[in-house]
């Protein structure tokens, strides 16, 4: 009777499964709402970040500051082939298998208790491609039967995720105009949410939305003041008002490109998107505050229309951009409860702002020095800028003023995703000391043509390192502890309920510390260098941690001092997996 | 004054032949094979801009222009078949001489024999020490030129306040028409993705003045003789660029091509072919200083 009872039951959820959402039926596999979970269910890493916040937080403790020392792998998957170079993923895993992403827009299945390959899918790329900045991917995003990621040719596919066959390929730009994609995309409402990125002059950014099933676009959101916006293929409205902070038709190519991605509030229904630099370069040749690069935007998650922004450097001149994470956080501020959000900026400074409508309420200097500015003025919310510190007008005739920056252009804190621990209340900030030397190069080319050019070096501001994770107290702007690194760090963080940050070192280190005092309390040293963002989750009662190892990246490619700090690290394409021995 | 450096190879090895060195003992790298492996191949595989009309440019898949018929002529010179690769112009030429010439693209880009349309300057020289510099085959300048309608294009740019003005977006002529006269064109300019396409704006009614490479200005007038243009003679006030010469890289262990390849551009500079090469393209060919000093 009981057992009858059941089947009557299901076959009438199947049946109202049918007539209510058809498309569905066929479907297994994580839904919008599952995804919108992931920071609490701890058997699974459905997402970029852990979460739509992305905090890079887990509840899991059975892994903690008392065992940690006795971490062991359980094994390593290699990536193989002759592509190499910066393995920047962060691992997702999901009903027994890991997903990760890596260099040359490779994505792989591993079987996540034997390490075992399930397949590979390596895009076709155009052998044209002159990516700028190595051939970096950051990670996947899974929603039903599909895994998906972005390729370095501008493209968005979607794959099976058992077996690896295309669903969808979408182009969601022009390579040959200079567009890429690198970053791990965000799902929300059963929609990709994606950015763009593309170093050429004349990329404008934008941020698109498609459907998850077809990868047809939703709406479209560029972010320089004067693009129209789309929705469901009618224009939505423009961004900002034409020529409010640009002259002339320099908006039409201003940049902005919305490289590294976002993350989302599913209370305020907002995405935060960060923007990058303007274009072109030299800020002499563009007066105004060029919005809304080196931003964020705040964006209605339905509609992709702007509901706040905040720019967090005003006439950006030395390539600060503003992509870097936006993440949400609950906290009492002055002893109120308060809906929080904060970014560590390459500029240097660490913003805490009311997620809801963008307000100032905290900027706080993460690194050693920032020449370009002398504190953030809550009031404004605009930096109190150094004059002297900007990089000069190029006049054509001989070498410029060498102008001594810090951050340098590569950012206190560049792509590297910060943690949040919802238990100690602080942000983990993997920051770089570095500054540079910049000038006016007056016999520059460009194109076979003469050019005016900028010169520059990156060199170190301290003896004893470049690197440093920091953890910061939101409230305060204290820095509680850091760990100092020799080798400029370049991978995400880690944060866990067992009193534990994890981060990765270019020496090849996964190292792990106490959250409260910055012990360091474990190491591992995986063969090559650590650029990735590493995962824990739970599996057959225990507690996993993995990690990409592969070091390349942005940092390879320029030379100087801060070279010999890592000149001597090898390439590799590992996947590693640890838990505690039984 | 720039003598340039193939002058001082030849130099050298007049030298070593004086000295009637041994072929064992000669520099190796001086000698090797590339023309030899270039030859049996049968292929010379030459690496050109994708969009740097009037020099090269993809005419529905055919690569056109100045550059793509030299590069024809020359491989033809040596017996071989033209592989010309149109590349996308990377932030320097540094770059392009690492993806084109001597390492070749990180996504299967093979390098190329030779690129033309290289920056024929000293102070690059220094720095890329994975290619040589050689044959220098132009001399390249900015200039302006104005619409139909514009009035005397010999007027100090500023004066054309109010009219749109177009130029290469972030190139030097669009930096020169931004800081000129304190800044009081920025309003005006529109930016367009090539100067040829810049010229060619001054055709259409889209704008009245526009400064662009002189090869640009030139090759844009001849192809619309219809559209009016008038080019600019005098030089342009507080111009930020003398000019320069162009001329063409190889990778630094294959000079036996580049001597080859010069000779034949040196051939054909001598008994005009140079000259009528430029010309079906509307552009007056001018040497390079280099190779006039040289001489």
């Amino acid at each position: 009777m009981k057992r009858r009872f059941s089947h009557f039951l299901a076959g009438l959820a199947a049946a109202t499964a049918l007539v209510a959402a058809p498309a569905q039926a066929d479907h297994h596999g994580p839904t919008s709402s599952d995804l919108m979970n992931d920071a609490a269910s701890a058997g699974d890493v459905l997402s970029y970040g852990m979460g739509p916040w992305q905090q890079r937080f887990s509840g899991l403790d059975a892994l903690n500051s008392d065992n940690v020392s006795k971490l062991v792998p359980v094994f390593a998957a290699s990536l193989g082939g002759e592509k190499q170079r910066g393995q920047e993923a962060q691992p997702l895993v999901y009903d027994g298998t890991i997903y990760v992403t890596g260099s040359y827009s490779r994505l792989f299945a591993f079987d996540a208790r034997t390490g075992e390959k399930k397949w590979e899918y390596t895009a076709r790329l155009p052998d044209g491609i002159m990516p700028c900045c190595d051939v970096v991917n950051r990670g996947a995003a899974i929603h039903g039967e599909k895994i998906i990621f972005a390729t370095l040719d501008a493209r968005l596919i979607a794959l099976n995720r058992e077996t690896g066959k295309v669903i969808w390929n979408k182009k969601t730009a022009d390579y040959q105009e200079g567009y890429s994609a690198t970053a791990a995309p965000l799902i929300v409402k059963d929609m990709v949410i994606t950015g763009n990125s593309g170093g050429e002059f004349g990329v404008v950014g934008a941020v698109q939305a498609r459907n998850v099933d077809t990868g047809e676009l939703v709406w479209e959101r560029p972010v320089i003041e004067g693009h129209m916006g789309t929705l469901n293929g009618a224009p939505n409205g423009m961004t900002g008002k034409l020529n409010a902070t640009w002259e002339g038709d320099l908006w039409k190519t201003g940049g902005g490109a919305t490289w590294l991605g976002g993350t989302y509030d599913p209370g305020t229904n907002l995405l935060y998107f960060g923007t990058g630099n303007p274009a072109p370069w030299n800020s002499h040749l563009r007066p105004g505050d060029n919005l809304y690069t080196s931003s964020t935007l705040a964006i209605d998650a339905d509609t992709g229309v702007i509901k706040w922004h905040y720019q967090t450097t005003p006439h950006d001149g030395w390539d600060f951009d503003g992509v870097n994470e936006f993440i949400p956080f609950d906290a009492t501020m002055n002893g109120k409860p308060m809906k929080l959000g904060a970014k560590a900026d390459r500029n240097g400074y660490f913003y805490v702002l009311d997620r809801t409508n963008g307000k100032l309420l905290g900027a706080h200097k993460f690194v050693m020095q920032t020449t370009w500015a002398d504190g953030i003025n809550l009031k404004t919310g605009r930096p109190n800028y150094i004059g002297e510190g900007r990089p000069g007008a190029p006049n054509g005739a001989e070498k410029g003023k060498v102008v001594f920056s810090s951050p340098s252009f590569l950012g206190g804190k560049n792509w590297m995703p910060m943690a949040y621990s919802q238990d100690t209340g602080l942000f983990y900030i993997p920051s770089n000391d570095w500054g540079m030397d910049i000038w006016n190069e007056p016999i520059a080319y460009k194109k076979g043509a003469a050019y005016l050019g900028a010169g520059f070096t990156i060199k170190p501001i301290a003896d004893d390192h470049i690197g440093a994770l920091r953890a910061m107290d939101p409230k305060t702007g204290k820095i509680v502890w850091e760990y100092k690194n020799a080798a400029p760090l370049w991978g995400g963080v880690l944060t866990t309920k067992g009193n534990l940050v994890f981060t990765g070192t270019p020496e090849g280190y996964l190292k792990a510390f106490d959250a409260k005092t910055g012990t360091e309390l474990w190491k591992f040293q995986t063969g090559s260098g650590v650029v990735g963002s590493p995962v824990t989750w739970e599996q057959d009662g225990e507690q996993y941690v993995a990690v990409m190892s592969g070091w390349g990246g942005a940092v390879p490619l320029w030379g100087g001092e801060v070279a010999k700090t890592f000149k001597d690290i090898s390439q590799g394409g590992m996947l590693w997996v640890f838990k505690l021995p039984k | 004054m720039e003598s340039g450096r193939r002058t001082l190879l030849k130099s050298l090895f007049a030298a070593a032949g004086a000295l009637a060195m041994p072929a064992a003992l000669r520099p190796s790298s001086l000698w090797a094979a590339p023309l030899a492996k270039v030859r049996e191949a049968g292929v010379l595989r030459v690496g050109l801009y994708t969009d740097n009309r009037p020099w090269s440019w993809d005419d529905s898949g055919k690569p056109a222009g100045i550059d793509a018929d030299l590069a024809r002529a020359l491989a033809e010179s040596l017996g071989l078949r033209a592989d010309i690769a149109l590349f996308i112009a990377d932030e320097e030429v540094s770059d392009d001489l690492r993806n084109v010439v001597w390492r070749g693209g990180l996504l299967g880009f093979q390098p190329c024999d030779v690129m033309l349309h290289v920056p024929f300057d000293r102070t690059l020289m220094q720095q890329e020490d994975n290619v040589v510099f050689m044959a220098p085959y132009y001399r390249e300048s900015f200039g302006a030129a104005c619409s139909p309608d514009a009035g005397n294009c010999e007027v100090v740019p500023a004066q054309f306040k109010g009219h749109p003005i177009a130029a290469e977006l972030d190139s030097i002529p669009d930096f020169y028409l931004l800081g000129h006269a304190g800044g009081v064109l920025t309003r005006d300019l529109v930016h367009k993705r090539t100067g040829y396409e810049a010229i060619s704006a001054l055709g259409t009614g889209e704008a009245d003045f526009a400064v662009a490479s002189r090869a640009q200005i030139e090759a844009a007038m001849a192809d619309a003789p219809e559209a009016g243009i008038q080019k600019r003679h005098g030089p342009l006030p507080m111009m930020l660029s003398p000019g320069w010469d162009i001329g063409i890289a190889v990778k630094e262990n294959s000079r036996s091509l580049g001597f080859a390849l010069e000779d034949e551009m040196n051939a054909m500079i001598a008994d005009g072919r140079m000259a009528a090469l430029f010309s079906r393209h509307g552009v007056n060919w001018q040497p390079a200083l280099a190779s006039q000093s040289a001489a």
